[in-house]
C-alpha cells in the first residue's frame, strides 16, 4: 500500500489496509481503514452545525427510521395481520414499503456503493461490492414486483441489510479506536505541544520546533514533551513509559526529567537539554508507529485469503442462485443467492490480527517495551528457546566485591588501604573497591608514588611503608609471604570463576606479607534466577551462550539457575550455536544488552535487547526492553502468547463461523437478515474478543514473589539503582547518537 | 383495550424516570428560532422517532416471542405431547422470564442495582457520545434521527417493555404495547421540550417510585400468568385477555 507516513487510520491508528480511503472532516483531509472508522472519527471529533459527523448520523438516524418501519410493516405482513378482512389495504402497504425504502436504500447504501467504486476503479472487489449487490437486487426485485409482477416484497431484507452492516462498521470502529487507546500516549510525541516560555510570553509549540536550552513549562497531568532539567519546581514523575514501571519518582530544581513521563503533582519549568525529536520518547513513537505499520504474516495471509474470497462468493451465490431458481419461485432462489453474498462478507477476518497486534503492542508499549513489528510478537509466542549472553543482560555488568578473607588485618583496614591504591587505577574493579569502601563509609588512605606493576597490580606507599595488591604472582616477586589460610579460601573464590585480588604490606620496617584476599565478581541480576524461572514455568529451555571464561559461566548459571551452558564463545560462535539449536527447538529468541552481541540477536528468530543504549533507530533487536528490564521477560511472553492465541481464536471463529453460515446460506436455510445480523455479530465478536487482551493482568516485580533470601539485599540495591536511573547512562536523558 | 390502557399508565408514571436522562435531551433539543410552531414540530418529530424505535422493538419481541412459541410448539407436535398443552408451556415459559425481568427491572427503580454495567455498557457510552454531537444540528431530519437513536439508549424501563412484548407472542400485539407505552410517555416527554426541568426532584424521585411500582404490578402479574396452574391460568389468561 502506501508508504506516506500517513498510512495509519486517523481514527484507530490502525493500518490503513485494503479498505482505505480519505474523507475531508473539518476541513482537514484524513485517512480511515474503513467507513465505520469514518463515522466514529466524525462523532468523536465534531463539533458545531457544519460537521459532517452529524449529518452522517443524521443519514444513520433517518436511514434508521426508515428501514425500522419497514420491517414494522413487513412484519406485520409476515405475521398475517393483513389477512382477510384486511386484505384491501394490502397495495397501499405496498406502496407505502417502496415509499419508505426507496430513500432508504439511498441514504444507506451510498457509502458502500461509493466505497465499491473507488475499490473497482484501482480494479479490485470489496466486501462492500458484496453487500451493494445483495441488497439492490432484492430493492429491484421488489420495486418490480409492486408495479409489475406481484409477489412477495423483500425491502425489509434490502434494508435491514445495508442497516446492519453499517451499524456492525460503526460499532467494529468503535472497538478498535477503544483498542487503541494504549497507542495514544506513544503516537501522541509527534503530535503533542509543549509550552515555551520566551521572555514573559508563553506560547504553544509544536514538540519537533523545540530546540536544546528553551525553557518549557509542564503543568500537573501533562506529559513532559521534551529531555531536561528542572530549573524551577518539584514533582513527582511517572516513567512509565519510558522505563516500564509505573512509579511515582520524586524530582527538584536540578533533577533530569524525561520526555514522555508524566509531570504528576506540581508545576515545573524546564530547561530543554536536546531537540524535541530525538528524545528517546520520540524514538519510541517512530518505532511504534513503523511496527503498526508492518503486518505479520498472518495477517498477510488473511488479507489475500480475504482478497481471492470476494470473486469466489459472486461465482457462489451465482451458482446458488442458478440452482435454486430451478427448484423455488425465483424469489426464493434470490433470497438463497442474497444470503450467500452478505454472509460470506469477510470482514471479520480481515479484523482479526490487526487489532490484537495493536492491543499487543500498545500494552508492551506502556511499559517500555518496544516491539519492532508484529511479526516478531508471533514467533516470541512460538519461541521453545531463549539464549542468554552473559554480561550486562544476566550480571550487573559491572565488577562488584563479593567476599573478603582476611589474615591478620581488619576489613576496614584492608578496604580503606586498598581503596587508596585503587584511586589511582583505571582498572574496572578500582570502582567496584570505591564502591564497598563507600558503603563501609570508609575514607581511602592516601597512598604516594604508585606504580602500575603490568598484568600484577599495583603498588605504592604508605607513610614509608610499601603497600601492594594484585595476583599471587605479585606477593611472590616482591618475596611477600601467602598464608596457607589465605591461599586456600583465595583457591576456592577462584574455582567459582571469581576474580581474586590479594592485599598485603609490610609493617614497621619488616618484610611485608598478604594480609587479605578479596573476590570480586560480575553479582547476577537480583531478578535473573525469578525471572528464568518465570521462563521455564512457561514451558521455555533457557540457554546461556557467553564470552567469559567458563568458570564464570558456571558459576552465573548455576546462581541463576539456567542447567545448560556454552562459554568461550566469539560473536561469530553465538550466531553458531544458535542455528545449533535451531533444528531442535524450532524458533530461537536471544536475549543479549544490544550493544555487543548484534550478530547474535540478528540472527535470532527473535532479538531481544535489553536496556538498549544505542539509538533505537538503529537497533537491530526485534523487541527492547527498558534498562533494568529483564524481569518483563516472562511478562512479555505471557503476552505476545495471548496475542496469538488471540488472533488464532479469531481466525478460527472468523473462519468456521463464515464457513458454517455460507453453508446453510448455499442452502437456502438463512434468511438474508438473519445473515445480516450473524455478519455483524461476528465481527463484533472479533472486536470483543481481542478486547478482551485489555483485561490481562500486567507485570509483577519478581522481588514480591522471591523467595531466595540471598538476593534480597541486592534487590533493594537494585531499587536504589532504578531510583536513580539517569546516573548510570543506560537511560540518559539523551541518547548518544 | 384496558391492557393497552394500563401500559399507557405505565408509560407516564415511568416518564418521570425519563426526564432524568431523556428529559435532558429534550430540554437540549430545545426551541427552534423559528417560533414556537417550528419548536412543537421538532419535539413530536423528535418523540415519533423515539417511538418508531420502541416500536420496532416491541414488533421485534412479539416476532420473536411468536418465533419460539411455534418453533417449541411444532417440535412438540412431533413429540408425544398434546399440542395445546406444549403450546401453553412455551408461552408461560416466556411468560414467566417476562415476568422475571420486569421483576428485576422494577426493583432497579427501588434503588436495588443489579450490575452497573448492564445499563452503561459499551453500547450505550458509544450511543451517547454519538447523541451528543447531533444536538446542535438544525432541521427536520435531526430531531427524528436524534429520536430513532435515543429509543435505542440503554433504559431498565424499555427493557421492561419489551420482556412484556415478547410475552404477548404476536408481532402486532408486541408493537402494540410498546406504541401504547411509548405514547405513556409523550406527554411529560413534550412538555419538557417547553418546560425545560420544571418538576422538583422529590416530586419526581416519588414518579419513579410510582413507576416502579407499576413495572412490578405488570411483571407479577406477567409471572403469575406463567407459573399459576393451567385450570386457573386459564381464568386469568381469560382476565387477562379481556382485560
Amino acid at each position: 500500500m502506501t508508504a506516506a507516513p500517513e498510512a495509519l487510520c486517523r481514527h484507530c491508528l490502525l493500518p490503513l489496509g485494503r479498505r482505505g480511503f480519505a474523507r475531508t472532516v473539518n476541513g482537514e483531509s484524513c485517512q480511515f481503514c474503513c467507513y465505520g472508522c469514518c463515522i466514529a472519527h466524525q462523532v468523536k471529533s465534531g463539533s458545531g452545525d457544519a460537521s459532517e459527523a452529524a449529518w452522517l448520523l443524521v443519514r444513520l438516524g433517518v436511514g434508521g427510521f426508515l428501514s425500522m418501519n419497514i420491517m414494522l410493516f413487513s412484519l406485520l405482513v409476515y405475521s398475517g395481520a393483513f389477512t382477510g378482512a384486511d386484505r384491501g389495504v394490502l397495495p397501499t402497504i405496498q406502496l407505502l414499503l417502496w415509499g419508505l425504502a426507496t430513500p432508504a436504500v439511498l441514504i444507506l447504501g451510498e457509502p458502500f456503493l461509493r466505497e465499491t467504486w473507488s475499490q473497482a476503479r484501482g480494479g479490485r472487489l470489496s466486501s462492500s461490492a458484496l453487500i451493494v449487490l445483495g441488497s439492490l437486487a432484492a430493492y429491484i426485485y421488489s420495486t418490480l414486483a409492486v408495479f409489475r409482477l406481484g409477489g412477495h416484497l423483500y425491502f425489509d431484507t434490502a434494508t435491514m441489510v445495508l442497516m446492519l452492516f453499517t451499524l456492525g462498521r460503526y460499532l467494529e470502529a468503535a472497538g478498535r479506536a477503544r483498542a487503541s487507546r494504549d497507542l495514544a500516549p506513544l503516537l501522541a510525541a509527534e503530535s503533542e505541544s509543549a509550552t515555551v516560555l520566551e521572555g514573559a510570553e508563553e506560547h504553544r509549540r509544536p514538540v519537533r520546533e523545540v530546540r536544546a536550552g528553551m525553557l518549557i513549562r509542564v503543568k500537573p497531568g501533562e506529559r513532559i514533551p521534551v529531555d531536561g532539567l528542572i530549573v524551577e519546581g518539584c514533582s513527582h514523575t511517572d516513567d512509565s513509559v519510558i522505563s516500564g514501571e509505573s512509579r511515582q519518582i520524586a524530582k527538584t530544581v536540578g533533577g533530569c526529567v524525561l520526555a514522555g513521563s508524566i509531570n504528576l503533582d506540581g508545576p515545573l519549568l524546564i530547561r530543554s537539554s536536546g531537540s524535541g525529536d530525538e528524545s528517546r520518547w520520540a524514538q519510541i513513537c517512530r518505532s511504534v508507529r513503523d511496527a503498526l505499520r508492518q503486518s505479520s504474516r498472518t495477517q498477510r495471509i488473511a488479507d489475500r485469503l480475504v482478497g481471492a474470497f470476494v470473486p469466489v462468493v459472486l461465482v457462489l451465490a451465482g451458482l446458488t442462485l442458478a440452482f435454486w431458481a430451478q427448484r423455488l419461485p425465483l424469489d426464493q432462489a434470490m433470497l438463497a443467492a442474497l444470503s450467500v453474498l452478505v454472509v460470506a462478507c469477510p470482514c471479520a477476518v480481515g479484523l482479526a490480527a490487526p487489532m490484537a497486534h495493536s492491543l499487543g503492542i500498545g500494552q508492551l508499549a506502556r511499559h517500555g517495551c518496544l516491539v519492532r513489528s508484529p511479526g516478531a510478537l508471533e514467533a516470541l509466542a512460538v519461541t521453545r528457546l531463549i539464549a542468554f549472553d552473559k554480561t550486562g543482560t544476566l550480571t550487573l555488568g559491572r565488577p562488584q566485591l563479593i567476599d573478603l578473607a582476611s589474615d591478620g588485618a581488619g576489613e576496614d583496614e584492608v578496604l580503606s588501604r586498598l581503596a587508596g591504591l585503587e584511586r589511582h587505577s583505571e582498572h574496572g574493579l578500582a570502582r567496584a573497591i570505591a564502591i564497598a569502601a563507600g558503603a563501609r563509609g570508609l575514607d581511602p588512605i592516601a597512598t604516594e608514588d604508585v606504580q602500575i606493576v603490568p598484568g600484577r597490580g599495583l603498588r605504592g606507599m604508605v607513610h614509608g611503608e610499601l603497600v601492594a595488591a594484585g595476583s599471587a604472582a605479585l606477593m611472590s616477586e616482591l618475596g611477600w609471604q601467602l598464608p596457607p589460610a589465605l591461599l586456600e579460601r583465595a583457591d576456592v573464590m577462584a574455582a567459582s570463576g571469581h576474580s581474586v585480588v590479594f592485599i598485603g604490606w609490610s609493617e614497621k620496617g619488616c618484610a611485608g606479607r598478604a594480609r587479605a584476599a578479596l573476590s570480586f565478581d560480575d553479582a547476577p541480576l537480583p531478578e535473573a534466577r525469578a525471572t528464568i524461572e518465570a521462563l521455564r514455568a512457561l514451558g521455555i529451555r533457557v540457554t546461556l551462550l557467553t564470552g567469559d571464561h567458563a568458570g564464570a559461566a558456571a558459576r552465573v548459571a548455576a546462581t541463576v539457575g539456567v542447567d545448560e551452558w556454552q562459554a568461550g564463545l566469539l560473536p561469530e560462535a553465538k550466531r553458531v550455536a544458535l542455528d545449533q539449536c535451531r533444528p531442535r527447538h524450532g524458533a530461537v529468541a536471544m536475549v543479549g544488552d544490544g550493544l555487543n552481541d548484534g550478530p547474535g540477536l540478528a540472527s535470532a528468530d527473535v532479538g531481544i535487547a535489553v536496556g538498549s543504549a544505542t539509538d533505537l533507530a538503529r537497533e537491530t533487536a526485534d523487541l527492547v526492553l527498558p534498562a533494568d528490564g529483564l524481569w518483563l521477560l516472562p511478562w512479555v511472553v505471557g503476552r505476545a502468547r495471548a496475542v496469538r492465541s488471540t488472533i488464532l481464536a479469531n481466525l478460527a471463529w472468523a473462519f468456521g463461523y463464515n464457513s458454517l453460515a455460507l453453508t446453510c446460506a448455499v442452502l437456502g436455510l438463512l434468511q438474508p437478515i438473519l445473515a445480516a445480523a450473524v455478519m455483524a455479530g461476528s465481527s463484533l465478536l472479533v472486536v470483543l474478543n481481542s478486547l478482551r487482551l485489555e483485561r490481562l493482568p500486567g507485570p509483577v516485580y519478581p522481588s514480591a514473589l522471591q523467595v531466595s533470601a540471598a538476593a534480597r539485599p541486592e534487590t533493594e540495591r537494585s531499587r536504589q539503582r532504578r531510583e536513580i536511573p539517569h546516573t548510570w547512562g543506560d537511560s540518559s536523558p539523551r541518547p548518544e547518537t | 383495550m384496558t391492557y393497552y390502557a394500563l401500559l399507557f399508565v405505565a408509560g407516564f408514571a415511568g416518564s418521570f424516570h425519563c426526564i432524568g436522562m431523556c428529559g435532558g435531551f429534550a430540554c437540549a433539543l430545545g426551541g427552534d428560532p423559528r417560533g414556537p410552531s417550528a419548536t412543537a414540530v421538532r419535539h413530536v418529530l423528535y418523540n415519533i422517532g423515539r417511538l418508531t424505535t420502541y416500536c420496532f422493538l416491541g414488533g421485534l419481541a412479539g416476532g420473536l416471542g411468536w418465533a419460539i412459541y411455534t418453533c417449541l410448539g411444532t417440535r412438540s407436535q412431533l413429540g408425544v405431547s398434546v399440542l395445546s398443552e406444549s403450546l401453553n408451556a412455551a408461552q408461560r415459559g416466556l411468560a414467566v422470564i417476562a415476568g422475571l425481568l420486569m421483576i428485576i427491572m422494577a426493583l432497579q427503580f427501588f434503588g436495588l442495582r443489579w450490575r452497573h454495567q448492564v445499563t452503561t455498557g459499551f453500547g450505550g457510552s458509544t450511543l451517547v457520545v454519538a447523541l451528543r454531537s447531533l444536538l446542535s444540528r438544525r432541521g427536520h431530519a435531526t430531531p427524528l434521527a436524534f429520536g430513532v437513536l435515543n429509543g435505542f439508549l440503554p433504559c431498565p424501563l424499555v427493557y421492561a417493555m419489551v420482556a412484556q412484548a415478547a410475552s404477548t407472542v404476536d408481532v402486532l400485539s408486541g408493537c402494540l404495547t410498546m406504541v401504547a407505552f411509548g405514547l405513556g410517555t409523550f406527554p411529560t416527554m413534550l412538555a419538557m421540550g417547553g418546560l425545560g426541568r420544571l418538576l422538583a426532584p422529590r416530586w419526581r424521585q416519588r414518579g419513579v417510585r410510582l413507576a416502579g411500582g407499576f413495572i412490578l404490578a405488570l411483571g407479577l402479574v406477567t409471572l403469575g400468568r406463567g407459573i399459576v396452574p393451567v385450570t386457573a391460568g386459564h381464568g386469568l389468561h381469560h382476565i387477562w385477555h379481556f382485560a
